[in-house]
């Protein structure tokens, strides 16, 4: 493409593109509405930002939602794509984006935080995820990256007077930006060796000249890829996380857990298809994508189940189950161009994982006392007596985490597992269920202090919120749905998938 | 109605569930009605459970009461149903002990009421679930399903050690049945490339042929994922551990579910699923199970000895007993075979009432330690006959249940390996040892302790849960024919299939004539 001719035609938007467009109006105007809001000296702005905020990701899911039945639409010049599979992830990420906001409303007034920047940061973040899911252009990507992580790193750190939420911040900030440079780096070499930044014309080099495939080449899909495996906390990249997820405000954390995690691994899929994996372009490239993926999903299993069996601070155990769970997705990211299912696992997995983290962390911010304390093992110690009904939904979210049935988790645990078995990965599944097995200790710990152990001293009174009550209920009934009648779900990735490659 | 006649299995398996939710809205504190509902529930579901038994047509098809319903359709997992005589069996053994664990627990557990009453019956909601799917995926559902009550019933409501003794339970049946849930997959997508689609449902799956011969094949590497799965139920030895442990801490009525239900799982997994889709495995691997489940009966017996605690001791004991079991099944004959499903059956009663008067006892001492008894005869005269009876028959008197599915096993296991036989006969010698010396310790002699004096005989209540066991040792010890009936066919089916095509032909499965007894 001639980049010094200017084309008109490019700038303005067709009917058609305005229309798969609206759940990115929604969130924007959502965004300038609530930085409009949070100027305003004359009134106090935490009702209007929450509703305005609440309520622009209920439109933009809704539309999204509406959308994801549409054959995909090409936006600016290809830049960024509007297909089944981004709205599905946007559905995902602006559910995630309105529970954390219901959840955060009372936990930001008892920790004395109720700024409304909190919720403007929270849809510009939801805005990033939004565009990585979509994008299709090696920069925009990048862009939609940073516009994500940058939001994040200042929510990370929210609670300013907590030093451990500083380092977080801090932590989080630096090794991020690292990443997001290595990434960089391996765009560039992708861009010098194959000429194009779209992920189509990646593709086409690759399929049309064999000479494309060189050792720069293959240094630029390592730095890549390391970009987005350190993204989704990924061994060896993952360091950062525990520390990041205890320091980080709980609410944050659940959306950390799921948004990011979900953004990253859309873009990686669409970044991985079109580095050739899974067309039977080469085996070279095949085999080693595969050898790369199939090192860490195995670390990645190990270190986040193994680390765990040792936390005692729930926050930070949860964490190390977030690391684990990357590794059960990389196995689909995996296996996902061997079987009929293709990336549909993956995408299910997502959803059920989204749902069970925000009910684990939505839990936990009732739970939490002052300055996330109150978060250890021994606090929960009995609990069923206490709080009959939040002990039943935390154990609801953890049999689902470990894939125990009847859970969304294990529906999307035997769906992935299933078609890695298809796609020929027995050993690597072998692996991952005995990793699963050893998962099921920790979260069975919790099970043990929360029903078992006789409640000791008196617990901070639980931060009760009709909203957050709401949330727990809700993602309570869709995990045990998910798991009883998992058809519906499970029809619609498929046909997600099938669409997608 | 109509919506009843043709789903009788899918009533009788969701009725505990139901009712039990329908508990729910019984205050807590209302004690009474809680026990009184939850009793009520489970013997309507026992006399539910009795209409398969007219329902059961021996001379039938194979799986009868079908039910086929789509449940998740794009990976062709359906819920599909259905008994044959061996289900049938385990289906009103796991019906007839429920109301009797809950009538048992009245007295037993006082704290947190609501909840244990719950669990029981959605424990027998999963236990009957897994007994009569005919869908592999829908079996595993059920098997993994069980065992969130039964940890907490461990883990809440157990001895001093339950958390230990509930994780250990938890994790061991947990390792073995996520490889047996991968072997699932494996076998699924074998229908696939070899039929054309996706099936879960065991009858299409025994359709598949699977390579063979040595460690290493696709036959014996699936055999021995099921195995383990079902081995650690069993549990055979040395994947045993976990059971001690369990049944020790377990508060009455768990046992009692454990001993009486749940080891029958794997054998009744051996039977329905591992035998048959992996025949040539099965006479691969006959002989070193057959070695082990010998070692398990004397290693059972002879740990059972020594044991200072009663329930530790019955605790071995179902080892031993469960032992035989695996013995009679790889023996690979209709004789061997059938008495290893009267021995499940035999062992889900006897064992089940040892356990149960072992509650009993402990109940009233607050002890389960051998030494602390003695002489208990003379004071609770009813309790040692009830004792007596069931150590009778778990020491395999003639004339009990007991004698009829261990001599049936052993008779089996002679035509395969006679010089395992001799070893494992000896079994039956020490298993009569360690149960009648404990009987002479516990009850006869002189009353060396003063607590003993004062205790008080069965209560009405007791005497209504041993009854029925009683009842039961003795119609299956002096009728067995009753039950053969209904159980034969299948079992002759089963063996027709596990045993490949050319050992069947050769050696057809004999009939069993054990009437004569």
């Amino acid at each position: 493409m001639d980049s010094s001719v200017i084309r008109p035609e490019l700038l303005t938007l067709s009917r058609e593109a305005l229309a798969v467009l609206t759940p990115y109006f929604w969130v924007l105007a959502g965004i300038v509405i609530t930085m409009l809001l949070s100027v305003m000296k004359v009134m106090k702005p935490k009702w209007p930002v929450f509703f305005v905020s609440v309520a622009v990701c209920i439109a933009a899911a809704v539309a999204s939602a509406a959308l994801a039945g549409l054959p995909p639409v090409s936006l600016f010049a290809d830049m960024m794509i509007s297909d089944p599979f981004s709205n599905f992830f946007n559905v995902i990420f602006l559910v995630a984006m309105a529970l954390t906001a219901l959840v955060s409303l009372r936990y930001l007034d008892e920790e004395k935080l109720q700024y409304p920047e909190y919720y403007v940061l929270l849809l510009l973040s939801t805005f990033g995820m939004m565009l990585m899911a979509s994008a299709t252009n090696l920069i925009v990507i990048f862009i939609a990256l940073e516009i994500m992580s940058l939001s994040t790193y200042v929510l990370v750190g929210f609670r300013r007077a907590d030093r451990r939420s500083n380092e977080a911040a801090m932590k989080y900030f630096i090794l991020g930006s690292a990443a997001s440079a290595v990434m960089l780096y391996g765009a560039a070499l992708l861009y010098g060796t194959t000429g194009s930044l779209q992920l189509s014309g990646i593709l086409n080099a690759l399929k049309t000249n064999a000479a494309v495939m060189s050792p720069a080449f293959m240094l630029g899909v390592w730095l890549t890829a390391i970009g987005f495996l350190f993204k989704v906390a990924a061994a060896p990249f993952h360091m950062w996380m525990p520390d990041v997820y205890e320091g980080a405000p709980v609410p944050i954390t659940g959306f950390m857990t799921t948004g990011i995690k979900a953004a990253s691994f859309a873009a990686f899929v669409r970044v991985f298809h079109a580095l050739g994996y899974g067309h039977g372009l080469s085996e070279a490239i095949q085999s080693h994508i595969h050898d790369i993926l199939w090192v860490c999903a195995v670390l990645t299993m190990a270190v986040g189940n193994f680390v765990a069996l040792t936390q005692t601070n729930l926050k930070r155990m949860l964490a190390y189950s977030s690391i684990a769970h990357s590794g059960y997705l990389l196995v689909g990211l995996l296996a996902a161009p061997g079987n009929a299912n293709g990336y549909g696992p993956v995408m299910l997995y997502l959803a059920a994982y989204s749902i069970m983290n925000l009910g684990a962390f939505a839990v936990l911010s009732i739970l939490a006392g002052r300055g996330d304390s109150g978060l250890n093992l021994h606090d929960l110690a009995g609990l069923s007596q206490r709080r009959p009904w939040l002990a039943f939904s935390l154990a609801v979210f953890l049999f689902s985490m470990a894939g125990i049935p009847p859970t969304a988790g294990f529906a999307a645990k035997y769906l992935m597992f299933y078609s890695a078995v298809q796609a020929g990965e027995v050993s690597l599944v072998v692996i991952s269920v005995l990793c699963s097995a050893v998962s099921v200790y920790f979260y069975l710990r919790v099970l043990v202090y929360m029903y078992m152990h006789q409640p000791v001293g008196a617990p901070p009174a639980p931060r009760w919120s009709i909203w957050a009550a709401g949330t727990v209920g809700a993602m309570t009934v869709l995990t045990l749905q998910l798991g009883i009648l998992p058809s519906p779900i499970i029809e619609l990735v498929r046909r997600i998938s099938a669409s997608f490659a | 109605m109509a919506w009843f006649e043709s789903h009788w299995l899918s009533t009788i398996t969701f009725l505990p569930a139901a009712w039990a939710f329908a508990g729910l809205v019984i205050p807590g504190t209302s004690k009474g009605a809680i026990k009184n509902w939850t009793l009520a529930g489970s013997i309507v579901t026992f006399l539910v459970s009795l209409k398969l038994y007219g329902a059961f047509d021996a001379a039938g098809a194979e799986f009868q009461l079908l039910e086929n319903a789509e449940w998740i359709p794009s990976l062709a997992i359906t819920y599909r149903l259905g008994i044959d005589g061996i289900s049938l069996w385990l289906i009103l053994l796991t019906t007839f002990l429920t109301p009797m664990v809950i009538l048992a627990s009245f007295n037993s557990i006082e704290s947190r009421v609501k909840e244990y009453y719950f669990l029981l019956l959605a424990l027998e909601t999963g236990m009957l679930g897994a007994f009569v799917a005919t869908d592999i995926f829908l079996f595993y559902v059920f098997w993994e399903m069980m065992l969130i009550p039964m940890y907490f019933l461990i883990g809440i409501w157990g001895g001093k050690d339950r958390i230990y003794a509930a994780t250990k339970f938890f994790l061991y049946t947990m390792v073995g049945s996520l490889l047996m849930l991968v072997a699932i997959f494996y076998l699924a997508y074998q229908h696939k490339l070899q039929f054309g689609v996706f099936s879960t449902s065991i009858v299409d799956l025994y359709n598949l042929q699977l390579a063979s011969g040595g460690f290493w094949s696709v036959q014996s590497l699936l055999f021995l994922a099921f195995a383990l799965a079902f081995a650690i139920k069993v549990p055979l030895f040395p994947l045993h551990t976990w059971l001690p442990d369990a049944h020790v801490q377990a508060p009455t009525a768990g046992s009692v579910i454990l001993a009486g239900v749940l080891l029958k799982m794997g054998g009744y997994g051996f039977i329905r699923f591992a035998f048959p889709l992996f025949p040539q495995a099965v006479t691969y691997y006959q002989v070193p199970f057959m070695i082990l489940g010998t070692i398990a009966i004397i290693y059972g017996a002879w740990v059972a000895m020594v044991q200072p605690d009663v329930k530790k001791l019955v605790a071995y004991s179902s080892v031993s007993h469960m032992g035989y079991v695996i013995l009679g099944l790889f023996s690979m004959n209709a004789i061997g075979a059938t008495g290893s499903v009267y021995q499940m059956l035999n062992h889900g009663v006897s064992t089940g009432g040892l356990f149960l008067l072992v509650g009993m006892i402990y109940d009233r001492r607050h002890t389960r330690d051998i030494s602390q008894f003695g002489g208990l005869a003379k004071t609770m005269p009813l309790f040692a006959i009830s004792l007596m009876i069931m150590t009778l028959s778990s020491v395999a008197l003639p004339g009990t249940n007991g004698f009829i599915g261990e001599f049936l096993i052993l008779l089996g296991a002679w035509q395969a390996v006679p010089g395992l036989t001799v070893i494992a006969a000896l079994g039956v010698v020490f298993g009569a040892v360690y149960m009648l010396w404990l009987v002479q310790r516990m009850m006869f002699g002189p009353i060396t302790r003063k607590e003993n004096e004062e205790l008080t005989d069965m209560s009405w209540r007791e005497i209504a849960v041993m009854l029925p066991l009683i009842v039961a040792v003795f119609a299956m010890g002096i009728y067995p024919q009753f039950f053969f009936n209904k159980m034969e066919p299948s079992v002759n089916r089963f063996l027709a299939r596990s045993m490949p095509t050319a050992m069947a032909k050769a050696r057809p499965p004999t009939t069993v004539a054990v009437t004569e007894h």
